[in-house]
C-alpha cells in the first residue's frame, strides 16, 4: 500500500506533462496560423493601402505600370473550384456507393486500390497530362462542341463563348475534379460503411430499393461527414497550383467565358514571384496570398456553420 | 451435448405429424416446405417444415445460433443483401414460392414487414420514419398521408406520446419509443405478416410490457412471427411455438402444449433451462 501512493503521484505528474504537451501542440496550430495570417497581412499591407478595396474589384494586372487588381485570380480561383467541384460530387458519390452498395468485393477491393493511387499522383503530373493531352482534347473536341450546343443557348452563351483555346478555367476545373474525387470519394466510401448494418437492412426490410437506401438513408445518417468530405474536396481545389498553372493559360484579362484562359491566385504567385523586380509587384503578390488565405478561411468558416446548423436538425 | 442423437429423417416425420395433429389455425398465411439455408458453405437450416397461420403469432425459440433469425431473414429474403447466402426449397405465400428467382423483393418486404432487435429509426423526424416505407410504394395526397401516419402511430400505441413533438428527430425518443416507431413504420406500409426479431431484448420491462401488449393487438389483423430469448414472453404472446436447435425444427406446437407437454425431449430440456 505503501508503494501505491508514489506511483499514483508520478502518474499525475506524467498526467500533466502529457497535459501541458497537448496543449503546446494545439497552441502551435493556432500560433502558426495567426503567423501566417499577420505575416502575409504586412507583407501586402502596401498593396492594400495603394489601391484600397480597388485591389479586389479591378481586373488591371500590370506590373510595368504598377496597376495591381486582384478581380481576375480571384475569379479564376472561385470559378475553377466551383466546376471541379460539380463535376466531383457526383462521381465521387457514385464511386462511392458503388465501392459500399453495388460492386463485388473482388472488384470493390481493386478500385478502391485505383482511387487511392489516383490520390497519390502528383499534380505536376496532372498538369503535364492536362497541358499535353487534355487540353488538345479540349481545344478540338469539347471547346466547340460546347460553343455549339450551350454556347447558342441564351442565357448561357456568355459563358462557353470565345476561341477554342483548350487551356482555360474550364479546363482547368475538370483537372481540378479529377484531382479531388478521389478525397472525396474515399471520406464518403469510409462513411458510408459506418452506416449501421440493422439501419441499412430497416430500409430494405420496407421494400427500399438501393438507390433509395444510400439516398434516403445512408446520406442523411453520414451527411455531416460527407459535407466534410465536399469542403475538403474545395479547400485542395482552391489552393491547388501546379496543375491549374499548367492548363489556366495565365492570363490577367478578364473574360467571362469559362473556355477563357484567366488565371487564379495560387498560379499567380507561382509563376511570377520570380519575376516580381520591384517591392510594388512583391507586395500585391503577398497580398493575393492573403486573399487566398481568407477565403479558405470563409470556406471553413461556412462549412462549420453549415455542420452546426446540421447538428441541430439532429443530424449525425 | 446433452441432446441424445435422433434420425434426422425420424425427426422430420415427427414433426410433420406435430404440425398436422396440432394445427392452431385453419388458414395457413405462409407455407414453409423443406427449407434449407446455406452461408457460404455452413449449413444454417436444415430441412424446415412449418406454417405460419394467418392472424396469429407465431413463437421461435431456441438456443443462439440455431436458425431462429434466419428464418425470418428467409421470409423477407433479406438474405438477398449477401451474395454468400441461399435458400433452397419453399416458402409459399398466396401459392407463390417467395424464394424463387421471378419474385419482386421489394413487393415482398412490404407485404412482409421486419421489425429489428435494436430500434432503427432513420436519421429523421418522427413523421417521416413513419411515412418513409409509404412513399416507397404509394403517392398519397398530404392529408392522406397525415392520416396514415396517425393511424399507424395510433396502431403502436405511440400517437399520444408522439403527436405534440411529430416533426421532432426520431432519434430523440426513448428506446421503447423508439421500437414502437419501428413498429409503427413496420404497419404503416400495410404488410400481411410481421416478423420481430427479438424486439424487446434491448427494452426495459416495461417497455418489452407495451410491445408485449401491442402485439396481441395487431395480430387481429396481421399475421406475426416473433423470435424471442425470452421463453415467459413466447408462452405469453405465442398461438404457437416452434422449438429451433442446430438449424432443425425440432418441434412446433400450440404454446400451451409445447410449454408444459413437449413431445421432443430437447425441447424440454431447453424450456426447464438446462441447456440453451
Amino acid at each position: 500500500m505503501d508503494q501505491a501512493i508514489p506511483k499514483r503521484r508520478s502518474g499525475a505528474l506524467g498526467d500533466a506533462l502529457f497535459r501541458v504537451a497537448a496543449f503546446s501542440a494545439a497552441l502551435l496550430v493556432l500560433v502558426l496560423l495567426g503567423a501566417i495570417a499577420i505575416s502575409t497581412l504586412i507583407g501586402g499591407y502596401p498593396t492594400f493601402a495603394h489601391f484600397g478595396f480597388g485591389f479586389l474589384s479591378k481586373a488591371v494586372w500590370d506590373p510595368v505600370r504598377r496597376e495591381f487588381g486582384a478581380l481576375v485570380p480571384i475569379y479564376g480561383t472561385l470559378v475553377t473550384a466551383l466546376i471541379a467541384l460539380v463535376l466531383a460530387v457526383p462521381v465521387a458519390f457514385g464511386i462511392a456507393v458503388f465501392l459500399t452498395e453495388v460492386a463485388p468485393r473482388r472488384l470493390a477491393v481493386p478500385t478502391s486500390a485505383a482511387i487511392e493511387l489516383l490520390a497519390g499522383i502528383p499534380s505536376i503530373i496532372y498538369g503535364m497530362w492536362g497541358l499535353f493531352v487534355f487540353a488538345p482534347f479540349m481545344a478540338n473536341t469539347l471547346d466547340p462542341w460546347l460553343s455549339d450546343t450551350l454556347g447558342m443557348v441564351p442565357g448561357l452563351a456568355p459563358l462557353f463563348s470565345g476561341p477554342p483555346l483548350g487551356l482555360g478555367m474550364l479546363t482547368a476545373g475538370i483537372i481540378l475534379s479529377i484531382m479531388i474525387v478521389p478525397f472525396i470519394a474515399a471520406v464518403m466510401r469510409d462513411v458510408f460503411r459506418l452506416v449501421p448494418p440493422a439501419l441499412r437492412e430497416s430500409a430494405f426490410a420496407l421494400g427500399a430499393t438501393r438507390w433509395e437506401v444510400v439516398w434516403h438513408v445512408a446520406l442523411p445518417y453520414t451527411r455531416t461527414a460527407v459535407w466534410g468530405a465536399i469542403f475538403l474536396g474545395l479547400g485542395r481545389a482552391l489552393g491547388e497550383t501546379m496543375a491549374v498553372t499548367f492548363v489556366l493559360g495565365n492570363s490577367h484579362d478578364f473574360n467571362i467565358s469559362l473556355l477563357a484562359p484567366s488565371t487564379s491566385i495560387a498560379a499567380t504567385i507561382a509563376n511570377e514571384f520570380t519575376e516580381a523586380d520591384s517591392p510594388a509587384y512583391l507586395s500585391a503578390l503577398i497580398a493575393l496570398g492573403f486573399i487566398l488565405f481568407v477565403i479558405t478561411f470563409l470556406v471553413l468558416l461556412l462549412a462549420k456553420l453549415l455542420l452546426l446548423r446540421l447538428a441541430k436538425q439532429g443530424a449525425r | 451435448m446433452l441432446v441424445a442423437s435422433a434420425q434426422p429423417d425420424q425427426l422430420q416425420n415427427q414433426t410433420q405429424e406435430n404440425g398436422e395433429s396440432a394445427a392452431v389455425s385453419e388458414k395457413p398465411c405462409i407455407i414453409i416446405r423443406n427449407l434449407d439455408f446455406f452461408y457460404n458453405d455452413r449449413q444454417a437450416l436444415r430441412n424446415v417444415t412449418m406454417t405460419l397461420p394467418e392472424r396469429k403469432v407465431t413463437g421461435i425459440i431456441g438456443p443462439s445460433g440455431c436458425g431462429k433469425s434466419t428464418l425470418l431473414r428467409v421470409l423477407n429474403r433479406m438474405y438477398d443483401l449477401y451474395p454468400n447466402q441461399r435458400a433452397t426449397g419453399q416458402v409459399i405465400m398466396d401459392g407463390e414460392n417467395i424464394i424463387g428467382p421471378d419474385v419482386d423483393v421489394s413487393l415482398l418486404r412490404r407485404r412482409i414487414g421486419m421489425v429489428f432487435q435494436k430500434p432503427t429509426p432513420f436519421p429523421m423526424s418522427i413523421y417521416d420514419n413513419v411515412a418513409f416505407g409509404v412513399r416507397l410504394h404509394e403517392r398519397l395526397s398530404r392529408a392522406e398521408m397525415d392520416e396514415r401516419v396517425e393511424w399507424a402511430l395510433t396502431s403502436a400505441a405511440l400517437w399520444d406520446e408522439v403527436k405534440d413533438v411529430i416533426r421532432s428527430p426520431a432519434t430523440s425518443l426513448s428506446g421503447g419509443q423508439q421500437q414502437r416507431l419501428c413498429i409503427a413504420r413496420t404497419i404503416a406500409v400495410h404488410p400481411e405478416v410481421i416478423l420481430l426479431d427479438e424486439p424487446t431484448s434491448a427494452l426495459d420491462p416495461i417497455s418489452t410490457l407495451r410491445i408485449e401488449e401491442l402485439i396481441d393487438e395487431l395480430k387481429r389483423n396481421f399475421t406475426i412471427a416473433i423470435v424471442t430469448h425470452n421463453l415467459q414472453q413466447a408462452a405469453r404472446i405465442a398461438d404457437q411455438v416452434a422449438f429451433f436447435f442446430m438449424g432443425e425444427l425440432v418441434e412446433i406446437g400450440p404454446s400451451a402444449q409445447i410449454f408444459t407437454a413437449p413431445k421432443e425431449r430437447r425441447t424440454q430440456e431447453y424450456i426447464t433451462g438446462r441447456f440453451g
